[in-house]
Parts: C-alpha cells; sequence; structure tokens
C-alpha cells in the first residue's frame, strides 16, 4: 500500500470526511456555475456603482441645499426631477436583482440532484465513503452559503444606490420591488429558489422538468410576493394616526411610502379612512360621499380657501392613516427573511429525507 | 466471514418484484460471479448489497455484521455499477481529485500510477474517453479506496474482447495484492471460469444455484447413454437438463461422490458453460450449497425436471 490520504480509524470512533474536502468537491462540481454567477453578479456590481456615482454628486447638491429646514438651494424641484428621470437604469438593476434569484435557483438549484440523478452519478457519489446523506447536506449548505454571501453583497449595494431615491422621494425601500432585494430579503429569495430546486430537482429526477418547475414556483412566489404577500405582511400592525389633510383626502388601501408632508416621514402608508362625528369609521361608500361633498364646497370657496383638514374638521370628521414607522423597516425584513429561509430550510431537509429514503 | 448476507431479501418495484425471497451467503475471499438473465435480480440484489436499494422484505449485510449502505460499509465496500457512471464534464484528473475529496481512504497514487500504466490521459475528459478506458477509469477509483468488498455490476457488458481481458487481469491483479472479495455480475458465461471461483445463478429473482465453482463442477457429471433408459437415470440422479440425440440421451445430472456411471452410460465432466446454461434453461432447478445454505426454497433435487426426460422413441 502507498501513501494513504488519511489513515483508518479504530472501529466505531469513525471520522466523517472534512469539510474542506466537501467543499472542494462541491467547487469541483458546481464551477462552471458558480463562476457563472461571480461573473453576472460582478457586471451587476458594477453596473450598481457606476449608477451611483452618476447620481452622487447631483444627490450631494440635493443632500445640502435641499434637505435642510430652510432650503437654501431654489432649483430643489428640478433636482427632485432629474432624479425622478434618472430612475430608469436603477429600475433595470432592480428588476435584474429580481430574476437573479430565480435563475440561482433554476440553474444552480434544479440540476444540483436531478443531474445526478438523471446521468446515473448518483451510484457512484452516494457509494462513496462520505455517504449520500453528507455528501446532499454538505453540497447544498456550502451552495447556500455562496450565493447568500454573493446576493447579501449585492442586496447591500442595491441599498446604497437605493438611498438618494429614497430621500428624495421617488422610490421606497417599503416599496414590493426594493422591500424584496435588500441586504435580507434576497439571499433569502435566493436560498428560496435554491432549495425549491433542490427539492423539484430531486422529485422530478430530470434536469429540463427541474428547471421549468422551478422556474414556475420560484418566480411565481416572487410575483405573488411582488403583487400581494409584501402588501399583507407590511399591514400587520400598522400604527393608526390622525392626519392632515394639507395634499388630499387618501381613503382606501394607500401602500404608498410617506411623502410631502403626508404621513411620518420615512413611514410605509398602509390605508386611509374617514372617521365621522361619533369617532366611528365610515363606509367606503360614505367616505365616498363626504369627499365628494368636500370638493364641492372647495370648488364653490375657490382655491385660496382649499384646506381639506379645515372642512373636515369643520364638519366633524377626522381623516385617518394607519402607517408602519420607519423604525420598522429592517423588523419586517427580518420577518420576511426569516419566512423565506424557513421554508428553504423545510424544502432542502425535505430533499435529503427524499434522498435518504430513496432506493 | 460473509462478503455478502441476505435473509429472505425482496426488493418490489412498485408492482413487479426485482428479486424475491433471496437468501445466499457469500463467504469472503473469493472472486463471485452473480449470472442470471437479464431481469433475474442482479443489479437489485447488488443495489441492495450497496445500500443503492432498500430491502422491501428481509435483509442484507456486509463484511460480516455492516448493514448496507452504512457509513461502516460504505467506507469498506467499494462499487461500480452498470456503465461505470463518472461524471464526464470532469478531466479524469478532476475525477480522481473528487475521489479522494469523498474518501477518507483513497489511494491517489495507486490510481495515478495504474491510469499511467494504462496510458489514460490525466488531463482528458472523462466523457471523450473509450469505453474501455471509462471502465479502467471507474475500477481504479474503486481500487484506490481499498477496499475489502469491490462490487461490479455488469462491468464487461460493454467492453470489447480485448478491453474485457485488460479489465479482468486489472480486477485479478488487485485480488492477488490485497486482501480483496470481488462480486460482479455479469450475463457473458464464457469468460467467467477464468477469473471467477465462486459462482451465484440467479433467476427470476431467487437465488438458484450458489457455490464454490470446482465444487459445483465436481457435484455435476454430463451422462450419456442410450435415450430408452433416460427414465430410469431420472430415478437415480437429480436431472438438470436432458437432451436427445436420435437415440442416445445426454442428462447433466447433480451426482455426489466418486460413483461411476451405471453400465452402458457414459460419465464426462462439465464446463461451467455448460452447467450455467443448463441451470438456466430451467428456472425451477435449484442447487445451493449444503453447508452454509440457509433456510430457503432449497428445491428437493429429486425429479426436478420430469418433463425433460420424456423419451419419445
Amino acid at each position: 500500500m502507498t501513501a494513504l490520504t488519511a489513515t483508518a480509524t479504530p472501529a466505531g470512533r469513525r471520522h466523517p470526511v472534512p469539510w474542506r474536502s466537501m467543499a472542494r468537491a462541491t467547487w469541483r462540481q458546481q464551477r462552471a456555475a458558480l463562476i457563472t454567477l461571480l461573473a453576472v453578479s460582478a457586471a451587476l456590481a458594477l453596473a450598481i456603482v457606476a449608477g451611483e456615482l452618476a447620481i452622487r454628486a447631483l444627490y450631494a447638491r440635493y443632500a445640502a441645499g435641499c434637505l435642510v429646514p430652510q432650503p437654501t438651494d431654489p432649483n430643489c424641484g428640478a433636482i427632485a426631477n432629474t432624479f425622478a428621470a434618472s430612475t430608469n437604469g436603477f429600475t433595470a438593476l432592480v428588476i435584474a436583482l429580481h430574476v437573479l434569484p430565480v435563475v440561482i435557483g433554476v440553474f444552480i438549484g434544479a440540476p444540483l440532484i436531478s443531474r445526478e440523478l438523471e446521468s446515473g452519478t448518483f451510484r457512484f457519489t452516494w457509494t462513496q465513503e462520505i455517504g449520500r446523506t453528507r455528501y446532499v447536506l454538505t453540497t447544498v449548505t456550502l451552495l447556500a452559503v455562496a450565493v447568500a454571501a454573493v446576493t447579501c453583497a449585492l442586496g447591500a449595494l442595491l441599498g446604497w444606490y437605493a438611498h438618494p431615491f429614497d430621500v428624495v422621494g421617488d422610490e421606497s425601500r417599503w416599496q414590493a420591488g426594493l422591500f424584496d432585494t435588500t441586504a435580507l430579503t434576497l439571499p433569502a429569495w435566493t436560498l428560496f429558489a435554491l432549495a425549491t430546486g433542490t427539492l423539484l430537482g430531486t422529485l422530478t429526477g430530470r434536469i429540463v422538468t427541474a428547471m421549468a418547475t422551478t422556474a414556475a414556483t420560484a418566480g411565481g412566489f416572487l410575483v405573488a410576493a411582488f403583487w400581494t404577500l409584501d402588501r399583507h405582511l407590511l399591514s400587520l400592525g400598522a400604527l393608526p394616526a390622525r392626519a392632515s389633510a394639507a395634499v388630499g383626502v387618501f381613503v382606501g388601501p394607500l401602500n404608498t411610502n410617506a411623502g410631502r408632508g403626508f404621513g411620518p416621514a420615512g413611514s410605509w402608508l398602509v390605508r386611509g379612512w374617514i372617521t365621522g362625528p361619533g369617532g366611528r369609521e365610515l363606509s367606503a361608500a360614505m367616505a365616498g360621499a363626504v369627499q365628494n361633498r368636500m370638493y364641492a364646497a372647495m370648488t364653490r370657496a375657490g382655491k385660496k380657501a382649499a384646506d381639506p383638514a379645515a372642512w373636515l374638521s369643520a364638519h366633524h370628521y377626522a381623516l385617518w392613516l394607519s402607517y408602519q414607522p420607519a423604525g420598522r423597516f429592517w423588523y419586517f425584513q427580518a420577518i420576511a427573511a426569516a419566512v423565506l429561509v424557513a421554508l428553504a430550510i423545510v424544502f432542502a431537509l425535505t430533499a435529503v429525507w427524499l434522498i435518504r429514503r430513496r432506493g | 466471514m460473509n462478503v455478502i448476507e441476505t435473509s429472505g431479501l425482496g426488493k418490489r418495484y412498485h408492482r413487479t418484484w426485482g428479486l424475491r425471497d433471496c437468501t445466499l451467503s457469500i463467504p469472503a475471499g473469493h472472486i463471485v460471479a452473480l449470472v442470471g438473465p437479464n431481469g433475474a435480480g442482479k443489479t437489485t440484489l447488488l443495489h441492495c448489497s450497496v445500500g443503492l436499494a432498500t430491502p422491501t422484505t428481509g435483509r442484507v449485510s456486509v463484511l460480516g455484521r455492516l448493514a448496507a449502505g452504512s457509513l461502516d460499509a460504505l467506507e469498506r465496500v467499494a462499487f461500480v455499477a452498470q456503465d461505470a457512471p463518472l461524471h464526464s464534464h470532469l478531466s479524469v484528473a478532476a475525477m480522481l481529485d473528487l475521489s479522494r475529496d469523498l474518501n477518507r481512504r483513497f489511494d491517489l497514487c495507486h490510481a495515478e500510477r495504474r491510469l499511467r500504466s494504462l496510458a489514460i490521459p490525466l488531463h482528458r475528459k472523462v466523457g471523450k474517453l473509450s469505453g474501455g478506458q471509462h471502465a479502467q477509469l471507474a475500477l481504479a477509483l474503486a481500487l484506490a479506496r481499498h477496499p475489502d468488498l469491490l462490487v461490479l455490476d455488469e462491468p464487461l457488458a460493454r467492453l470489447d474482447p480485448l478491453a474485457r481481458h485488460d479489465f479482468l487481469a486489472h480486477v485479478m491483479t488487485a485480488v492477488a495484492e490485497e486482501a480483496l472479495s470481488v462480486v460482479f455480475s455479469s450475463h457473458v458465461i464464457s469468460e467467467l471460469e477464468r477469473v471467477a471461483d465462486y459462482l451465484v445463478v440467479l433467476s427470476a429473482g431467487r437465488v438458484q444455484m450458489a457455490g464454490a465453482i470446482d465444487e459445483l463442477l465436481a457435484r455435476h457429471r454430463l451422462l450419456s447413454g442410450p435415450a430408452e433408459q433416460a427414465g430410469r437415470i431420472g430415478e437415480l440422479f437429480p436431472v438438470v437438463q436432458a437432451q436427445n440425440a436420435g437415440r442416445r440421451a445426454e442428462l447433466l445430472v447433480r451426482a455426489a461422490g466418486p460413483a461411476g456411471p451405471p453400465s452402458g452410460w457414459q460419465a464426462s465432466g462439465v464446463t461451467l458453460e455448460e452447467l450455467v446454461l443448463a441451470y438456466l434453461r430451467d428456472p425451477s432447478v435449484s442447487a445451493l450449497p449444503g453447508p452454509s445454505a440457509l433456510p430457503g426454497p432449497a428445491a428437493p433435487p429429486a425429479l426436478p425436471a420430469s418433463t425433460h426426460h420424456e423419451v419419445t422413441p
């Protein structure tokens, strides 16, 4: 016998194959996918940095001249408009980061097990000394750490780029688009998609089927989050507040960032409603009628007297809104990320369980 | 020690049984050939032994009392599946490194030396190797783990005669160098005798014959004599197979001991190929080894193939 890489241990005291070996093995098998991921991420990071640098000077001027109690810059409005006009590239990047988790799920998660099952190489890997459970667990864990680290960095970069837009008021970090691409939620979505792909690959055993179903499932969840799930999450435990109606009366679901004096600064407005003289909330129909009366009265009174708040209080109505204070942002981020990561763990463990009992 | 021991082992795939009521013990220190027609359950038995398949009924253990597929068993059992699936997108060198990373006990030098002696380039992609080179690589990866038991599923099926010869030579060198037991399945019978010294015949999901090859050969005779006396011979010996050639009958019988043939009959030894083919032709006949046979469907040898020796003049 020639030199062994390790010597056998006495019976009953087995040392598992070390993590470092498994990391090397994972890298060896996933090298192409991981290099592609790194290249794509680097390109996205460059685009984010370039975008931020392009608006940096403008934002510095806005921050210095317009974000102070008595704005000194006469062009604040113009700067804000320039900001609003320069969101195109930003929006494209947000969309790209939305798609990235699904792409990772489809191209790294889905083939992970299905390729082994389809090509038959599981008969090789699962009969090596490491054993199939540890092999799959370590592979999935290492890939999860790698993709989470990359997407966390991208999410942080995007948050840095988004901050000026958030301050100026063109975009809000609470919006469904940005809410799912932060340094917390972007890696969480990625882990969710990766685990979904791994599980569907284990269930189908076919690469193409696994990729298609992963795209549909992870993409479907993401779209659902964008359209409804995030709003439901952000309405939980919203605080009510008496609102000044300086810029108008908003009744019903708001789902918008507070801005221009409406709602507490930096908060997320969930819903608006009107209470009657008894303090009771008016139904949608009654609130609509009140609004109509108010606007009619204000039109009659002329533009100078157009103060909705005064009219409402004069008629014993009050405008309310519910909101999530700015301080709760990362709290909600943590909830969303925790739910996604919990689902990812359940999916991954289900895949491992299926693999364990396969045969 | 038995390298593979099964008792009442059965494996059902959906509605069909791939293996049924298989009770078997294969002693250590042999090169065991597992033969049988396609669909006999060879792959199922081997997959159960290496932990790739979970038995539906019964038990299977390897190398003494290790549960098949357990980490302790995986450490000491190497398996090369049918068609030797390897990562075709990796280079030979990367495949070696991968195997080293998946096994604590992996003898990289051993494998590299072996591949160099076979002139298999380490930088070539696994998918670009010839069938023979591919099989040799899979074998080298398995042997570099210095297993106590090497399990090969149809290793010869896709090899040309020369590659077959080289492959078997590689196996035999390894057996000569190390205390290694080998179990391999094959439906190629002609080359078994050169390498195997123990035979297991599977048929229709059951063990039909098992034993050391020289013992099995010693316990069978080919008797030839007048066709009209064939029925009488059938009462004296269990007949495995009867063939008529004109007025002469040829009977393959199970006959222990040195007793000579009945008068008028000639006895000769059987070749392994004749023996295996005779058993495979009639799955109802079975011959299990005496002492190590476990309770099972050991069909009584008496007149097993009555239809075969109905002599029609």
